[in-house]
């Protein structure tokens, strides 16, 4: 057999075995960071606690909650109905099975949206949608709808029409006597609060 | 006789050339612009750890000093930053992050060992580009606590604020167990309450099981 046919058939097996020793990434399927980072700068993420807590009292089947913090301060106190997936786990193969599936809406909850926007921009990375960030977080909710703080009495009627949608989430999360009023206005209870605008929106 | 048998160098040679194309063709494939240098699980490792802060107090020496070492990043959109920003800062908005001038300005700051602090209205806004810019290599950027809003409310006493704990997240300001408490008196059924009304996790579809 001619000697050029032998190297050149040696020379492709080489190159064959060679592909053998191809290492393959460890690394998750990830998007290009331009792209992330694109996703980062929109500001369409962020969902209120009255948008939350209007999904949970509805029983909305595509809300999932979840929980960043760490188990103790989980199982301190939850929002009712939410999975608790600490940083640190967030890459276990069980809990990734949470994130991308189609119609649901998941939220992350921290106790404020610093952690659960940081494990936003996580999932992001992986390519994950569907993911939200509750603004505001743990504080925010005893501080609008736990707490509700009441709106001065000349305030637009928006103002008071939420109010009257959190006085109602506080009866449903905490069991709270309904305060009977004479007259809508009527300043019952002013409790001041030095944040004047949760009154009128978020956090 | 075969062409190949009749001229063999010639053959060897085409090959050859072929061969040397391809490698130099993927040697000087050109690199993306950025790409990640932290994995995603040294990405969380750092958040775990302890993030780089740059403290509300700290701007008074920058601000008074203009020391070369550091550099304020204001990553809100012109308009907002022409009405009022913090002294000495520049105008980096979000959206022209990825042009690629900026990112070389980034990198020859990076190169010359010099501080970036980033900031935005409140430090949320910012916490999304600070992470970015950290996972693709740049060890460099701190974000600024509190964020702007935070320091307009206090940029006369900015000293003060080292005893203040407002600019801190992350920790609750309530206690929730209590705050949450059923107010009839009945206790907070955990079991109850934490359950998840719906757990639904994403199977594997079995392709041979059905079809497509």
């Amino acid at each position: 057999m001619n000697r050029n046919y032998i190297l050149l058939t040696v020379l492709m097996l080489v190159l064959a075995v060679g592909t053998l020793f191809l290492t393959t990434d460890d690394e998750p399927k990830q998007i290009a960071p331009e792209e992330l980072l694109q996703e980062i700068i929109q500001p369409t993420r962020y969902v209120t606690t009255d948008q939350v807590a209007k999904m949970i009292i509805q029983g909305d089947p595509s809300l999932l909650m979840v929980d960043v913090r760490s188990a103790d301060e989980y199982n301190e106190y939850a929002l009712p109905g939410s999975v608790n997936i600490p940083l640190e786990e967030l890459l276990n193969e069980g809990n990734m099975g949470y994130f991308g599936v189609p119609g649901v809406k998941v939220v992350f909850i921290s106790n404020d949206d610093i952690r659960a926007d940081q494990t936003w921009v996580l999932t992001k990375r992986l390519g994950v949608d569907g993911t939200y960030v509750m603004k505001g977080g743990l504080n925010c909710w005893m501080q609008t709808i736990i707490e509700p703080s009441q709106p001065d009495a000349d305030a637009p009627s928006v103002d008071h029409a939420l109010y009257a949608f959190r006085k109602g989430a506080q009866i449903y999360f905490t069991g709270a006597e309904s305060a009977t009023t004479d007259d809508g206005n009527v300043e019952v209870q002013v409790r001041r609060r030095e944040k004047t605008n949760v009154a009128a929106g978020g956090c | 006789m075969h062409i190949h048998e009749r001229n063999p160098w010639r053959t060897l040679i085409a090959v050859s050339v072929f061969v040397v194309i391809l490698v130099i063709g993927f040697l000087t494939m050109p690199k993306p612009l950025i790409e990640y240098e932290k994995s995603m699980d040294e990405s969380i490792e750092a958040l775990l750890n302890g993030e780089d802060y740059f403290y509300p107090w700290e701007l008074e020496d920058v601000i008074a000093n203009k020391p070369d070492s550091i550099v304020l990043f204001d990553i809100r959109d012109n308009f907002v930053f022409g009405q009022g920003h913090i002294p000495g800062a520049e105008n980096l908005s979000a959206s022209t992050l990825a042009d690629p001038d900026n990112l070389e300005r980034l990198t020859a700051l990076r190169d010359m060992g010099v501080t970036i602090v980033l900031y935005g209205e409140n430090e949320l806004q910012a916490n999304g580009p600070w992470m970015f810019f950290r996972q693709v290599g740049f060890n460099n950027i701190k974000l600024l606590l509190g964020g702007y809003e935070y320091y307009k409310a206090n940029e006369d006493d900015l000293y003060s604020t080292i005893d203040d704990d407002a600019y801190f997240s992350g920790f609750p300001r309530f206690n929730y167990a209590e705050m949450a408490a059923p107010k009839d008196g009945s206790d907070l059924n955990a079991d109850q309450d934490n359950k998840p009304v719906q757990v639904r996790r994403r199977e594997k579809t079995n392709v041979a099981a059905g079809g497509c």
